[in-house]
């Protein structure tokens, strides 16, 4: 570590690392456009200019991101210089920015945008007409570029080249005819097109799929865990208006994910945001499944389960470490078999950036608690010998398969905890009550490496359904032999 | 405990006539002179650029609404009475709104959605009549808040005409 001062006070600063993190580490304001912490610096932008003096040497204005830190250094981020300095490349930047502030999606988390407001001028000195470049360029199916509003920082250059290290995209072209392109306009491939969004200061790669969905100042952020795979990367949820998840974005985390995280994370909530909820609690009666309360509900699941000879609880790997905790009390208490469902990881789907094709996000967190794992084969076989069993977690019945499920035999009493609702009509079937999903609930998923990542409820659960929590603890203190508890003592855990 | 006296009325008083009298003629001046009541709704109230009534959409001359679902008149709103879901266009301006809702029971008519609107999109309307017989259809959509340019023409000039005094 170097001692260097920043705006008078004496830090400790990484010597591997450029200037202006050691000034953002000490709650300095540097802009910065072209920098990014997770790409390698060249400083193109000239946003970051501070004021440097070291020794003897004059006080110069240089760009921090492009200077090493070094012993003694006397850093004023807040000089006049260095104002002075910035607000004339922010007015280079701005001659050739559109003013669509309006209708751009970057808006509200522009880096550009909020530095014109705080040290730009209101008024365009020059005359001469704004470049016109394309608009709306599409780069495959999920990105879409605006060549007028790109400032040429190339981040999204260098994240091709260093993070997926597929070198798709090039500044092309010399002076104000530079633009950001593909190789003879080919779409964008890979598995990680998505960060492109995120790294990119202005609005000029912009996601498909986002694209004039919400205003981003309406939505709800909250920090999650991806479900796609046992990676398990730090994610942000964003949720419009209680409503639909508008975006998923990479939250940094330097132990499992850095900055990145790859399509299918940033993309798979569309799918199952579109999948029917099971949002009730159903009851077998004389016309197929009728709706029944919660409480009873579970009153007829302990009392199947406590009735049977084999029961048997099967979870996906979609439960969180809390859950399965209750889950082998409920085991204990009621002598079943606890297993949970893992599908094989697909070595085709892994990459050695983040993806590991292993789809249960928590494999390594189930296992280690003491769980049974069965593939999808397996656990088929395991309902076909019980005569109770308690299907539960998130897409439990579709990692089961629905005509497994369809085929078991009648006189198996089937019990389903689920987010969505079951396609068609399962036989076995005597009970089912709607879970929150991986967006409304809290909870804990160990990653394959053993990192505990953490789940916030993004928006309130649907009405109909009961958190699994609840449902577990009271179905263990039903059949634990400590006594039984009264309606009362269900509504009390249902309101924990 | 002390007894109010009343007075003694004169003879005048007591034969009553002269007061009703005095009050007819009250009547009759009125009747012939200068009316104060207003025949509302028959006769509306005059409006001039300053009313703030209930705010409209500006359409344009291409029909298409000015608005670009920026978002900015429903960040403004103190009363939350704005919702706007955009959608992408075909024309060089990107976006529009696909839903446009003023919840007019909100709405108090506070002019802030037209002070933060960068596109000159929405604007109080001398509009001021609002009577429905149930809430859900005082939640005006696209349909009820377009308003052709020149309806709203009186207000956008005066509203031109501060901004430049700034």
């Amino acid at each position: 570590m170097t001692i260097i001062t920043v705006n008078g006070r004496e830090v400790e600063a990484d010597p591997a690392r450029p200037l202006i993190d050691a000034c953002h580490d000490n709650g300095a304001h540097v802009p910065h456009y072209c920098y990014h912490r997770g790409l390698s610096p060249v400083g193109s932008c000239r946003i970051c200019q501070v004021v440097v003096s070291q020794g003897d040497m004059p006080p110069r204005v240089v760009a921090a991101c492009r200077t090493p830190v070094a012993k003694g250094m006397v850093v004023n981020t807040e000089a006049e210089a260095a104002h002075g300095a910035r607000k004339e490349c922010l007015e280079f930047i701005l001659k050739n920015h559109p003013l669509d502030c309006p209708i751009c999606d970057k808006a509200g988390e522009c880096s550009l945008q909020d530095n014109a407001y705080a040290e730009g001028q209101s008024e365009c000195r020059s005359v001469e007409p704004r470049r016109e470049l394309a608009k709306r360029k599409s780069l495959g199916d999920v990105i879409v570029l605006d060549q007028e509003r790109c400032i040429l920082c190339s981040r999204c250059v260098r994240f091709m080249e260093e993070v997926p290290q597929t070198p798709q995209l090039a500044i092309v072209g010399r002076g104000t005819h530079s633009r950001v392109e593909t190789w003879q306009d080919q779409p964008l491939s890979g598995n990680y097109q998505g960060n492109l969004s995120d790294v990119c200061p202005v609005g000029a790669l912009t996601l498909k799929d986002f694209r004039f969905q919400a205003r981003v100042w309406n939505l709800r952020k909250s920090a999650s865990t991806c479900p796609e795979c046992s990676r398990g990367c730090s994610v942000t949820v964003e949720v419009l208006r209680d409503g639909p998840v508008k975006r998923i974005r990479p939250r940094h985390n330097e132990a499992v994910n850095g900055y990145w995280m790859c399509d299918e994370g940033r993309l798979g909530f569309h799918e199952r945001e579109q999948r029917p909820r099971l949002a009730a609690a159903l009851l077998a009666g004389a016309s197929g499944l009728e709706t029944a309360s919660a409480s009873r509900v579970i009153e007829v699941c302990a009392d199947l389960i406590s009735a049977a000879e084999r029961p048997l609880l099967l979870a996906s790997p979609f439960i969180t470490d809390e859950e399965a905790e209750l889950l082998k009390q409920l085991s204990a208490s009621c002598g079943a078999r606890a297993a949970v469902v893992i599908r094989d990881t697909e070595s085709a789907d892994a990459d050695t950036i983040l993806r590991t094709g292993d789809p249960s996000p928590n494999r390594r967190g189930l296992t280690e608690a003491g769980l049974e794992a069965l593939s999808p084969a397996a656990a088929a076989a395991a309902l076909g010998e019980a005569d109770c069993a308690l299907l539960l977690g998130e897409r439990s019945a579709e990692l089961v398969g629905f005509e497994a499920l369809c085929a078991l035999p009648v006189k198996l009493r089937l019990v389903l905890l689920d987010s969505y609702a079951p396609e068609g009509e399962i036989p076995a079937l005597n009970a089912c009550l709607g879970i929150p999903d991986w967006t409304e609930r809290p909870g804990t998923w160990t990653n394959i490496d053993g990192h505990k990542g953490q789940l916030l409820p993004a928006r309130p659960a649907p009405n109909g359904t009961r958190p699994l929590t609840a449902t577990l603890r009271v179905l263990a203190s039903i059949l634990a032999e400590s006594g039984t508890p009264t309606a009362a003592d269900i509504a009390e855990e249902a309101t924990r | 405990m002390a007894l109010v006296k009343r007075k003694e009325l004169s003879l005048a008083e007591k034969l009553y006539l002269p007061e009703i009298a005095r009050g007819l003629s009250i009547t009759l001046t009125k009747m012939f002179g200068k009316s104060i009541t207003r025949q509302y709704p028959e006769e509306p109230l005059p409006t001039t650029a300053v009313t703030r009534g209930q705010p409209r959409l500006v359409e344009r001359q291409d029909g298409h609404l000015a608005c670009v679902s920026c978002g900015l008149c429903e960040a403004a709103c103190p009363a939350y009475a704005i919702t706007i879901d955009g959608q992408e266009t075909d024309r060089p301006i990107e976006r529009e709104p696909e839903r446009f809702e003023i919840d007019m029971l909100r709405c108090i008519l506070c002019g802030f959605c037209e002070e933060a609107c960068p596109k000159d999109a929405i604007f109080m309307s001398s509009e001021l009549e609002l009577a429905d017989y149930d809430r859900a259809s005082l939640v005006y959509g696209l349909d009820q808040l377009r308003r052709q340019r020149p309806a709203l023409q009186r207000r956008i000039d005066y509203i031109h005409g501060i901004n430049e005094r700034w």
